[in-house]
């Protein structure tokens, strides 16, 4: 296989590492080769976090800018910061509203790069279901519904089923399985993905 | 911690300390000295780079400090490849009985990988120390000796490391001669080989040197023999550049092709290759830069600046407020750890090394003193660089009649490092318990006479207090004052440090006078830019309460 390169983006506190971890976790579980860079120490404090994931067989655990499949980001803002390291033709997942993502300043970027924008309001969903700090399981479920990387939804599904604590597991498959759900719709046309 | 580890392996046990370069700094003397005398039991110190710097003073190269130590070192350039040289550095430490470094850059320490294991030996040497003190204890004499024996064994070191398949090779084909060749190592030699392979060119020679010291001067000199031109990319420093001594045919940091400072992110590795390879009339990797103009768009943005930041209910952030609220005029030396973060807050001046939050103070009021002047100064440290590092300048403040205040940030954890235990708190690094030392007998032991402790969260009681000590340290018959800070970290302990949760609400009282969020700077104050009115964002807000007391308008109300 070719290695995928994953940017996952978003604010310290987030869960950036968790998230990373569930997708490490899955590939390793598939059988694929991880590697990857995290944010940690000072950087951490309340700044931007991003984490650098490759599935497959890398050399350097960073991402070269301009070469990742995924960017999934868990605020809007530092979706646009990290934008810069897709690559032409990747694809990009934001919480952020989906009827006012992404930005017109970054939109005639993203048509001539062919990337193609996701959004759903995964904290607001998080936040609905009682769980506000699963901002991080609500973007990999959403991003699970696309049906894109070598990571299947029930692959993730499964590894958030075996990862979660005992008293969090339900709530985390429910967020899971509603996020998914918002996903497939946009994935499939049928809606625009506003909770 | 060198010479924990160093004891260990002399007397013939496998040993090893890790650290990052500053704390090899710490560590030079022993480092230095270690290398000379040699050990038994193999010997590895490894200390880990911060090319950026990502969270460190320095972006300085630990491969300088082996070369100036005279220890071989590894750079690896996957955290699998830092597994393998671990276990093949053993090897040759216990060969040549000498120290080994392992430099390790930021992408191999902070990094996920999985990682083959080989089957595990336990290390069943039993320790056995053999008196020998013209080894062990040896005299300047004998040192002299000792270096000789050193570069004897640098000299077959180097010889090991010329045929050191995979961490030092080429690729070379036999008899070719070549335009142009790289000279890498560590993390940018990983990053090339993605480069070369996801560009497919094989067409140009690469020397890998992840054992660039001693330096393999037999493999080097076949590589350079065969290419017309060589770019090396290392990092952080000029290690490999000098070592190849052939300025004419080398391109790299003194030639202008390497920038000097920074991390050589992949993004930055592909344009210096595509500039170098243009420069030797060669085809570039790659012509278009997309990247650039997304990076030019984003920057255009006006995204957010997100400063690192104390968590929301961080008692530090309430120390610091009290700190100013009593003393504005004050100079404030500070120290390392995340109160740094104190800088936000207007009460962090200087930030130099471990321990400097105190020694500055001391060297601040002797400057002044020698004017005559009485300059206020109050130093900030947190309990567990205070116990690395704090004693010592505490001591020769106290005995030389420096004056001023000291507030000790006892947080009960290692926070900014990721929560280590405190040796207040009776807990071992690897769990087990330990007998606590209680922070109050040393700043005694230190000759401290003024020493009161505090709880952070009450600002008012602790303005007064500050403001008393600064009376302690100006009477002729006063001395150094120390007030200890006490409350757990918000991270660490939850619900120890927030025993009872405040609801908070912000009244129409608020004048948008942004206080809270711009000087305070708590991260669950934000100002709502349609109402022009501070909000409380509940996902971050701790419930510690602090604020309540912070307000200068008092529109931040309990619910």
């Amino acid at each position: 296989m070719k290695t995928m390169n994953y940017v996952l983006s978003g604010l310290g506190g987030q869960g950036i590492l968790f998230m990373t971890k569930i997708f490490a976790t899955t590939a390793l579980n598939k059988g694929y080769n991880i590697l990857g860079a995290e944010t940690h120490g000072m950087a951490q404090r309340g700044g931007s976090v991003v984490s650098h994931l490759r599935i497959g067989d890398a050399g350097s655990s960073l991402i070269r800018a301009g070469a990742a499949d995924f960017l999934i980001s868990m605020d809007e803002s530092e979706a646009y910061r990290h934008l810069p390291y897709l690559k032409k033709g990747g694809k990009l997942f934001a919480n952020a509203p989906s009827n006012a993502f992404p930005d017109e300043r970054v939109a005639g970027y993203l048509d001539k790069m062919q990337i193609e924008p996701y959004a759903m309001e995964a904290a607001k969903t998080a936040m609905a279901l009682g769980s506000p700090r699963s901002t991080n399981l609500a973007m990999i479920a959403f991003y699970s519904a696309f049906g894109v990387g070598p990571l299947s939804a029930d692959d993730l599904r499964a590894t958030v089923d075996s990862i979660s604590p005992g008293p969090f597991k339900e709530k985390n498959l429910k967020i899971f399985d509603t996020c998914h759900e918002t996903g497939r719709k946009i994935a499939s046309g049928d809606a625009h993905g506003t909770f | 911690m060198n010479d924990n580890a160093f004891a260990a392996a002399i007397s013939g046990k496998r040993a090893a300390c890790c650290m990052k370069m500053v704390g090899l700094n710490v560590a030079a003397d022993s480092f230095m000295s270690a290398a000379y005398i040699g050990n038994i039991g193999g010997f590895i110190i490894i200390s880990c780079d911060d090319p950026g710097p990502h969270s460190s003073q320095t972006e300085q190269d630990s491969r300088m400090m082996a070369r100036m130590g005279k220890v071989p070192v590894f750079d690896p350039a996957s955290p699998e490849e830092a597994r393998e040289m671990i276990k093949f550095g053993f090897h040759l430490s216990e060969e040549f009985q000498i120290p080994v470094l392992l430099r390790p850059a930021i992408r191999i320490c902070h990094a996920r990988q999985n990682i083959k294991y080989d089957k595990l030996e336990s290390n069943i040497t039993k320790a056995k120390f053999k008196r020998d003190p013209s080894r062990w204890a040896s005299t300047p004499k004998f040192r002299f000796i000792q270096h000789k024996a050193l570069n004897e064994k640098h000299v077959q070191i180097a010889k090991k490391f010329s045929t050191l398949t995979p961490y030092n090779m080429h690729t070379l084909i036999n008899g070719k001669q070549y335009p142009f060749g790289i000279v890498t190592g560590g993390v940018p030699s990983s990053v090339v080989r993605d480069l070369f392979e996801e560009y497919k060119r094989d067409d140009i020679p690469v020397l890998k040197l992840g054992a660039p010291y001693p330096f393999p001067e037999n493999l080097a000199d076949e590589f350079m023999a065969a290419c017309d031109k060589v770019l090396v990319i290392e990092e952080t420093d000029t290690v490999i550049e000098y070592m190849l001594r052939d300025k004419h045919k080398t391109l790299g940091r003194l030639s202008g092709h390497v920038p000097m400072e920074g991390e050589l992110l992949p993004e930055k590795i592909e344009a210096l290759l595509n500039t170098a390879l243009l420069d030797c009339a060669l085809e570039p990797l790659s012509d278009s830069d997309c990247s650039r103009e997304a990076f030019g768009l984003v920057g255009n943005l006006e995204l957010p600046i997100r400063k690192p930041t104390l968590c929301p209910g961080c008692p530090h952030r309430a120390s610091f407020y009290s700190i100013r609220k009593a003393l504005p005029k004050a100079i404030f030396p500070s120290d390392i750890g995340c109160y740094t973060l104190g800088i936000n807050l207007g009460v962090v001046d200087t930030v130099l090394d471990m321990g400097a939050g105190i020694t500055m103070a001391s060297g601040f009021w002797n400057a002044y003193i020698q004017d005559d002047v009485k300059k206020p100064i109050v130093a900030t440290i947190g309990d567990s660089t205070f116990f690395h590092s704090g004693t010592t300048g505490l001591i020769n403040a106290v005995y030389n009649d420096a004056r001023f205040i000291l507030v000790i940030l006892d947080n009960h954890i290692t926070a900014m490092t990721g929560m280590q235990p405190a040796i207040t708190q009776g807990d071992r690094v690897d769990g087990r318990k330990g007998n606590a030392i209680s922070l109050e007998t040393i700043v005694k032991g230190c000759g401290v006479e003024y020493l009161k402790v505090v709880d952070p969260y009450d600002t008012r009681h602790m303005i007064k207090v500050v403001k008393e000590a600064a009376e302690y340290v100006n009477d002729p018959d006063g001395g150094i004052a120390v007030i200890i800070s006490r409350h757990p970290c918000v991270i660490a302990f939850k619900d120890k440090a927030i025993p009872e949760k405040f609801e908070i609400e912000i009244s129409d009282d608020c004048d948008d006078c942004g206080f809270c969020h711009l000087r305070f700077e708590c991260p669950a104050m934000v100002r709502n830019d349609e109402t022009k009115k501070t909000e409380i964002n509940p996902v971050l807000c701790a419930q510690c309460g602090v604020c309540l007391q912070i307000c200068p308008r008092n529109a931040i109300k309990k619910v």
